[in-house]
């Protein structure tokens, strides 16, 4: 007989989920929304290793370019479960009823490599050598509501300092933006933040983690109606947590030394960088080490404070509660 | 006007003669009826429709919004005075751009129309420009011309442009031959003939480019907010998409519907006006 590779994987999963004990009775077929970045890594794990198999879940990744549309295709029901950032359209959409918050993933943490608070070559040359002294500069962000938004509110509010906010729609346009000086300054994410800087053109100047000790950067999160179903919901944050122990482990405490790490970067980076071979994209996924909550762990203080930097803000309707948005009976709660 | 036969009255009095067949009158017909109710009735159904779906729950509320609450977003948006500061920047940039690419597009149109050289030089080029996405070319412009109201002006007077061209080159070559042979032979000079019959001839064809130019002009002043606006209609309605946030999005595309039903009535009654030799 002549196995196609799908069929394979079929008898692969159904040996794995007959072997472990699975969490569901009968396997299930999920789909997980998922960026190719470095801070999606668990979900990645977890399907190589198949922890999801032992879990009973049939997992197919569906990529995207950016976080906001994929809490719009959870609420359309064509994605089961994501892992993003807290925008305004993710309330939004909570606030409908139609997605819903139950677990945190990758957190700002001092002392690790975290987000970083990069300015352009011109705004250097002008003098701006620290956060403080973006005092009426130019901010860009994807969009109004977005993660970048929100950081650059809290450094300003930080500094007591006022930004101009320049909305750029893609991470693309803002890192073209920022290279050219069209904008002054911009945090972002470790591995993009570590190439540009390299590059020459842009300069660091701070790091989120001291302005937002224990930022809950993204969060895990489904369909209200998945969100209600405890044994799948419970069989994902299983595998998740599996996945999870093991990046943190191995990434960021070095438990299996330098091995571990190749073994790791082998894994990740036909996911993350499928255009690249292991050996280049290794620095980039090296440099993009962020803590990942062990166990899902939310930091339901900072979604409080995000929550209400949003409403404050008008970006989204002042009466949503915290319920609506987050679902706080799956994880444990830190940082409140 | 001295024959009569062309006339109602010369058929009728041909009629009582009884020498003549009767004939059943067959004209009338292909001639667009005004009607005041239709338009708007259509668009209270719609909205009504909407609304009572919404409220009885068959339409989900994640797919529309509740009619009565964009109109409350948007009463909100006048009260606080935003809806001027983002109306005032987009029509400025609607203004701006459409009147630089159609002056513009009618010029090149005009110099296409008139010159075999020009045809050959230029008509390739327009004719490679059209296709082209404008909101492909925000990046390069935002280059060119910064990240302020000139990239914006370029996108909205390119796109402006290329229509206005190709309509007015159409509408040059459709100017009737005979009247200009009937200037020539009349001894007009060159400049006469063209301001005295060809533009007057092709104003029709120039105007419905008009109505295509700025209808696009309206679509790229969403494209053109994309980078770097703040305030303006079209960085409203984005700002609304990215926060999922319906009311908003409605409120922002109904202003955009008004622009454009405003624009064409205001093309309607420049035709009227210039027109007014053709009835």
């Amino acid at each position: 007989m002549h196995a196609t590779r799908r069929q394979t994987l079929a008898l692969m999963g159904a040996a794995a989920s007959a072997l472990a004990t699975p969490a569901l009775a009968q396997s299930r077929a999920i789909k997980v929304g998922a960026l190719r970045f470095t801070s999606h890594a668990p979900t990645f794990i977890a399907m190589e290793r198949g922890y999801f198999a032992e879990a009973g879940l049939e997992v197919e990744p569906v990529f995207f370019q950016a976080a906001q549309p994929m809490a719009v295709a959870i609420a359309a029901g064509d994605v089961d479960y994501a892992m993003t950032s807290i925008t305004g359209g993710l309330i939004s959409l909570a606030q409908k009823g139609a997605v819903k918050v139950f677990g945190g993933a990758l957190s700002e943490e001092q002392g690790i490599p975290g987000q970083s608070i990069l300015v352009s070559g011109a705004a250097m040359e002008a003098g701006v050598t620290g956060p403080a002294d973006l005092g009426g500069r130019r901010w860009g962000m994807t969009t109004a509501g977005s993660s970048f938004h929100y950081m650059g509110a809290k450094v300003a509010e930080a500094e007591g300092i006022g930004l101009e906010f320049v909305p750029l729609q893609k991470v693309p346009a803002v890192i073209g933006a920022l290279r050219t000086g069209q904008v002054d300054a911009w945090a972002i994410v470790p591995h993009i933040a570590s190439g540009l800087v390299s590059s020459g053109e842009v300069h660091e100047i701070g790091k989120i983690a001291d302005y937002l000790p224990g930022y809950q950067v993204t969060t895990m999160f489904g369909s209200t109606a998945n969100v209600a179903d405890r044994e799948l919901t419970g069989a994902w944050l299983d595998a998740m947590s599996r996945a999870i122990a093991d990046y943190n482990a191995t990434m960021i405490d070095q438990s299996s030394g330098e091995a571990g790490v190749q073994e790791m970067v082998s894994l990740l980076a036909p996911y993350v960088y499928p255009d690249r071979t292991v050996e280049e994209a290794r620095g980039s996924i090296v440099a993009g080490t962020m803590r990942i909550n062990g166990g899902a762990a939310l930091n339901v203080a900072s979604v409080r404070d995000q929550l209400e930097w949003f409403q404050s803000e008008g970006l989204v309707d002042s009466s949503i509660a915290f319920g609506d948005l987050v679902d706080t009976s799956y994880v444990e709660a830190v940082g409140a | 006007m001295t024959d009569t036969t062309h006339s109602p009255h010369g058929a009728r009095s041909a009629q009582t003669d009884g020498s003549a067949r009767p004939v059943p009158f067959r004209g009338g017909g292909f001639r667009p009826a005004t009607n005041r109710w239709a338009g708007p009735l259509v668009f209270a159904l719609l909205i009504a429709f909407v609304e009572v779906g919404l409220r009885a729950g068959w339409i989900s509320n994640l797919t529309l919004p509740l009619p009565s609450d964009v109109l409350a977003t948007f009463v909100q948006l006048y009260e606080t005075g935003l809806l001027w500061r983002h109306l005032v920047p987009s029509l400025t940039r609607f203004m701006v751009g459409g009147t630089l690419g159609a002056l513009a597009g009618i010029g090149v149109g005009t110099l296409i129309g008139l010159f075999g050289l020009a045809r050959a030089g230029l008509v390739p080029m327009v004719a490679a420009l059209f296709p082209v996405p404008k909101i492909a070319l925000l990046p390069l412009f935002v280059i060119w011309f910064g990240i302020g109201e000139g990239s914006k002006y370029a996108l909205i007077a390119l796109g402006t442009f290329t229509p206005m061209v190709v309509a007015t080159y159409g509408a040059v070559d459709n100017v009737d031959r005979t009247l200009i042979r009937m200037g020539q032979s009349f001894g007009l000079s060159w400049g006469s003939i063209v301001r005295k019959i060809v533009l007057p001839g092709a104003m029709p064809g120039i105007l419905s480019g008009l109505r295509i130019g700025l209808a696009i002009a309206i679509i790229l002043l969403v494209a053109a907010e994309m980078l770097g606006a703040q305030y303006g209609i079209g960085a409203y309605i984005l700002e609304a998409g990215s926060l999922y946030d319906l009311e908003r999005l409605f409120a922002g595309v109904a202003i955009l519907s008004v622009l454009g039903v405003a624009t064409s009535a205001a093309v309607a009654w420049v035709e009227r006006r210039v027109l007014r030799w053709r009835s």
